[in-house]
Formats: structure tokens, sequence, C-alpha cells
């Protein structure tokens, strides 16, 4: 087995007085496609975010080892800077917030987090038009408002964006390809598949096997009220597909 | 002076009290109706204005000497100090002014009354002006009346600003009656930034908008101290505004505005944007009215303030109204206060971006709507840096929160 990225443990979390999640375990390992597949309601949203420390989220037991610490504690934006990157289901929209200052903000700080020195304006800009190319987002997106007025597949797009500017160490993607149509769902599938370089962990968070095809996981775990039930490999998708989640025992 | 005592006087008497010439009878009259403002008075209401109307205040007169400067009129303590060479700008005094019949404040008929003379500025042709309000003497009154003339077709932006550290405990009284002709288009742009203790101004102004005249004004009111400016306008035929205020107030502030929009002619439009930021203990105001007379018809008012409270402590007072007299019209009032959006926070601190710096981007956020709404581009990076030295302490505004053309650079070093 590869080294583990993260190890969550017998985690247990609420959101208002719900238990929500009743002690996952669950481990991510270096450099490997993980899918959470599940249920609506299940917990997987709740995960992801129990994961980045949305404040909805109280963590009553259990721990998330990143990188071999323990992060339950941790503000989000320490999470963020030590490389997690979550991809959310629904992105908010920060009007009046200019979409490049946003993304070089967030870029420099990790950047300088890491050591590396700040990007400046116009190499900022060059890198982040490159890749608004590559995704086949409008180059107007660059000076709009921060997901303002975007379209749901835009607004996908430009969670990838980030994903590729900030070149996190843990990213996940909670249904990256919910609402996306075949060119997009290509375009931000070649931008994951370009993201794997052997040390990169991902969690895929979908409901649909299309998405597979094209990141194709190593790991698919079925979440369903609260807890993981089976672990297996990507020949599990089919099964799912075919069976639906009621027939998966606990394994 | 304690001017809480003129409330009692009948006009004749306000009129001998004050020394005040015998033209000014309407203010004497309309000051002696409307009392001076209490606590209770529905403008004043959250401004504590009792202990500055009780007050045995020593009323400034200030000498008068003129110099020119480059392209600004400099009032100092009331009196002209500098008017700008070459540019076409008549500046004088009279005391026969058209005074507004109808206005809600008694503190614009006060401010009238005390001042010996208005000071006039007439604009025959398009300008761009400064207008520097100083004031250098502490704790005394001082009250003085700017009257703005804007001739048919004529286009002016007025950039105000207000200098006035060294005259703390000081009371202004002071605001301008403006008259905007025909087709004319006035724009006032107003920057005060107070700090506690200094001087506290209650500017009242009256504005005349002329049939299918504009008048755009962006009012901003940053830091602490109290300050209240009080706004009646009338709108003719086919006239607009746009009035947007945007107002960050801190510390033990009160701050605000209130104003009555009364549309007169048919087809008149109004448009009325209050953004208000609160901190601290700080309290807000904007108590504003939008009146549409029977023969306003087909006029179109819209209204709206939104307020941040950044701690429990701060509260914002705000009462927007219709008060509408026909049925053909377009109107829409709305208010809202709330905190900083906190999945917007946490989607910007998801990204790595520290809880300060993301309140900060979305406190400025916030602000930019009304701050990009000035068409000025070196007035709007002016602007910007004001509000960040209020926010932040200092300004560093880069270039990609100010302006869109940062591509062009990029394209350019790409190039290279
Ligand atoms: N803010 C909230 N307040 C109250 N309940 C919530 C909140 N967010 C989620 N829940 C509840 O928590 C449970 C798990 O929700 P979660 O979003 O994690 O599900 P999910 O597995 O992501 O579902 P889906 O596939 O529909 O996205 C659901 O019952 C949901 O109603
Ligand atoms: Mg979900």
């Amino acid at each position: 087995m590869s080294n583990v990225m993260m190890d969550i443990k017998n985690l247990h979390a609420k959101i208002g007085a719900k238990e929500i999640l009743k002690g996952v375990n669950l481990q991510l390992e270096e450099g490997k496609v993980h899918a959470i597949m599940g249920p609506n309601g299940a917990g997987k949203s709740t995960l992801s975010k129990a994961i980045t420390g949305h404040y909805d989220v109280e963590v009553t037991e259990g721990e998330i080892l990143y990188k071999g610490q323990n992060i339950v504690d941790w503000e989000p934006e320490d999470r963020a800077l030590e490389g997690i990157f979550l991809s959310f289901q629904n992105p908010v929209e920060i009007p009046g917030v200019n979409n490049a200052y946003f993304l070089r903000t967030a870029v420099n700080a990790r950047r300088k987090h890491l050591g590396l020195p700040e990007l400046n304006a116009a190499e900022f800009l060059r890198e982040m038009k490159k890749l608004v190319e590559e995704l086949g987002m409008k180059p107007e997106m660059i000076n709009r408002s921060l997901n303002e007025g975007f379209s749901g597949g835009e607004k996908k797009r430009n969670e990838i964006l980030q994903m590729m500017m900030l070149q996190p160490d843990l990213i996940i993607l909670d249904e990256i390809d919910s609402g996306l149509d075949i060119d997009a769902l290509r375009a931000v599938s070649e931008g994951i598949n370009k993201m794997k370089d052997g040390k990169r962990s991902f969690l895929v968070i979908t409901h649909y096997s299309r998405i597979l095809d094209y990141i194709e996981p190593d790991y698919i775990h079925v979440l369903k009220e609260g807890r993981i039930i089976k672990t297996a490999g990507a020949e599990l998708v089919a099964e799912l597909e075919e069976k639906g989640y009621g027939a998966i025992e606990e394994a | 002076m304690r001017p809480v005592l003129l409330g009692e006087l009948t006009p004749e008497e306000i009129l001998q009290e004050l020394g005040a010439a015998p033209t000014k009878s309407l203010a004497a009259r309309r000051l002696s109706e409307l009392k001076l403002p209490t606590r209770k008075s529905e403008a004043y209401r959250y401004f504590d204005i009792e202990p500055l109307m009780e007050h045995d205040w020593e009323i400034l007169q200030a000498p008068a000497a003129i110099g020119e400067t480059e392209r600004q009129i400099v009032i100092t303590d009331g009196r002209v100090t500098a008017l700008p060479s070459g540019v076409e700008v008549q500046v004088g005094c009279s005391d026969a002014i058209d005074i507004d019949g109808n206005h809600f404040d008694p503190l614009y008929y006060l401010g009238h009354l005390l001042s010996p003379e208005v000071i006039s500025i007439r604009f025959k042709q398009d300008a761009k002006v400064t207008l520097v309000h100083r004031f250098t003497r502490p704790g005394r009154l001082l009250a003085y009346r700017t009257a703005l003339y804007l001739d048919a077709n004529v286009h002016v932006q007025i950039d105000e600003r207000y200098e006035g550290e060294e005259a703390c405990g000081a009371l202004i009284l002071g605001g301008y009656d403006a008259f905007v002709a025909r087709d004319a288009t006035l724009t006032l742009i107003k920057d005060e930034t107070l700090k506690e203790g200094d001087y506290t101004p209650i500017l009242s102004h009256r504005i005349k908008v002329d049939s299918q005249a504009a008048c755009r004004l962006h009012t901003f009111d940053f830091g602490e101290g109290a300050g209240l400016q009080l706004l009646r306008a009338e709108l003719h035929e086919n006239a607009r505004i746009d009035a947007d205020h945007l107002l960050y107030a801190t510390d033990h502030a009160r701050r605000g505005t209130v104003s009555q929009i009364v549309h007169i002619g048919q087809s008149s439009v109004s448009e009325q944007r209050a953004k208000n930021i609160l901190a601290d203990k700080a309290r807000g105001i904007f108590d504003a009215l939008i009146k549409v007379e029977h023969t306003g018809k087909y006029a179109k008012a819209h209204q709206n303030s939104k307020a941040i409270l950044l701690n429990d402590g701060a509260y914002m007072a705000s009462k927007p109204q219709l008060e509408i007299y026909i049925d053909d019209l377009e109107a829409s009032h709305g208010s809202t206060t709330g905190q900083l959006d906190e999945a917007q926070l946490f989607y910007l601190r998801s990204r790595g971006i520290a809880k300060e710096e993301a309140r900060k981007m979305l406190i400025l956020a916030f602000a930019n709507e009304l701050i990009d709404a000035i068409g000025d581009e070196t007035l709007r990076e002016r602007i910007h840096a004001s509000f960040e030295n209020a926010y932040w302490g200092a300004t560093n505004v880069t270039c990609m929160e100010t302006c869109h053309g940062c591509e062009d650079l990029a394209a350019e070093s790409a190039a290279k």
C-alpha cells in the first residue's frame, strides 16, 4: 500500500443537533483517485465540509489526520494553505470581488506559505489566461465578479481553474460533474487528469459513472447513512449502476 | 447663543435676536413653525441633537482673505479664501437668495439666519472643480451657506472635500442651495472622513432640479464622530436624481443621511442607494422619504438601503419611505441589515485567504458598487484610497481591485 495522505478515523459530526457522520473510517492514499458514491443525504458533502473546516459542521468524535497531523481544530485557511482543496457542490456567488484579484490573493497566500516568491499581476494573469483557454472558459470570466451570474457549468469550470492555479495536494471534488454538458465534462476531466502526478490524492464525490470513465478511480467507497459501508475497485461502479445502493451489504 | 432658546420666539423676535436682515423673514417664520430639533424630531432622532442645541455657542465670524489656487475653491471658516484662476466660475456673495419654503429641517433655516451672506457659485460653462471646506477654529458654532447655480445645459462636477482637523468640538451648520437649470447636470462627490472629537457637521441641503436636468450625488462618509446630512430635492418634469450614499462608521460614530426627494414634475426619476457598514458601537442613520406629488405622473422612484453590522454593538436606523399621491408610477423601496455572509467568508478562507483579509475583501466588495459608480477615474481611485484608509488605516489598493486593464498589461508582458 502507498503512503496515506489522509486518515479519517471514526469520524462523528453534527450539523445543528443532527448527527450526520456516524463513524466514518477512510484512508486516502497518496497519488490515488478515490471516489465516493452514495444516496442523496448520505453525508457526502458533510464529509467534505468536515475535512475543510466548514462552520456548519461540528466534529464530535474521531480524527482527521492529514499528512500525519490531526486537523480537526484547524482554521479553514490553514487547511487550504497546507494543500487541501474543495471544489464546492454549489459554489457561492460573491458580487464585487473580482475573480482575478481573488484568485491572485489566494495563489500568493499559498505561495508565501510554501516559501515561494509571489506572482506579480502580469505573471499571474498570463498563467490564468492560459488555463481559462484550456478549460474553454470565456476570457471575460477573468474580470467578472467571482461566480456572479455564472451558469452552473461556468461555476464548475471556475472551481477547476482555481484547483489548477492553487496546485493543492489533496483535491476533493463534490459533484464536479453535475450539470455539465459533454464538452464541459471533458474539459474538466482533462484538467483533473493533468493534476495527477503520482503524489496528489483525489476524493471524487459523484452520482454518475460518466466522469469516472474519464478519471479512472483506484477505489470506490460507498457512503450511506453517515458511514462508509463498502470499499472496492472501479468494478463496483457497474454493479452500483445496475443494482442501486439498496443492494450493497455492509462489508 | 443657545439655539434652544430661539424655539420660544416669534419670527420677529428671532430676526432681532440674531440681528438678521429682514430679507430673512421667511427663514425666521419657518424656524419658528418647525421649532428647534429635539430628540423627538423625526430627522434627528438617532443623532443626539439636544446637547448641541443646549450648548451656549460662540458664533464664529472669520475675516476673509482671498488668494488664487490651481483648480480649487477654498472656503475657510465660512469665507471664500481661494478661487481657481482661469476656470469659468463666478463666486460672489449675496444676501438675497431664493430659500426653500418647504424644507423639513429647522437647522436649514437656522443656518440661513445665522449666515451673514451666502457664498454663491455660478457656473455658466461646463466645469470640473474641487470645493474645499476648511475649518480651523475649535469649539465655535460656524454657520455659512453656499449656493450653486448651474445655467441651462451646463455640466458640472464638484469634488467636495472637508478639512477640519483643527476645529475640534465645533458645530458646523452648512450646506448648499443648488439650482440646476434646465438640461444641466450637477455631479457632486462628497468625501468626508471624521475622527472622534472633530467638528460636527450638520449639512442641510436643498436641490432644485429643473426640467430635464440631472443631479448625481455621491456621498462618502467615513470614520468616527458625529455628522448628518439633510437633503431636500425637488424634481421637475423629466428631471432625475441619482443619490448614492456610502457610510462606513466606527467607534461611537453617529453618522448618516436624512432626505426627502419630492417628485413634482411628470416623468421624473429618482434612484437612491445607501450602503452602510457599521463597526464597533457606531450608529448609522438613513431616513429617506420619496414623495410623489399628484403632479408627478409617470414618475420612477427607487430606493434601497443595505447595512452590514460588523459588531454586536453597531446599530442601523434605516427608514426608507414612499409617500405617493398618484397611481401612474413605478416605485420600489427596500432595506436590509445583516452581517457579512458566512458562506462567502468560508469560500474565501477555504482558498487559503486569511480571515481578516477575507473580511476586508467582502467589505470592499460591498462598498465597491457605490465607489465604482463614480464616473471620473481619478476621483474613483481617490475615494477608494480614502475608504481603504478609513478601513485599514492605510491604503494598499492594488491595480486589480480598481481597474480592469490588467489583461492588457499581461498581454504586453507576455509578448516580450
Ligand atoms: N445546513 C444544514 N442544516 C441542516 N441540515 C443539513 C444542512 N446541511 C446538510 N444537512 C442535512 O445533512 C444530511 C446530509 O447532507 P449532505 O449534504 O452531506 O448529503 P449528500 O450526501 O452530499 O447528498 P447529495 O447527494 O444530495 O449532495 C442531509 O439530511 C441534509 O438534509
Ligand atoms: Mg452533496
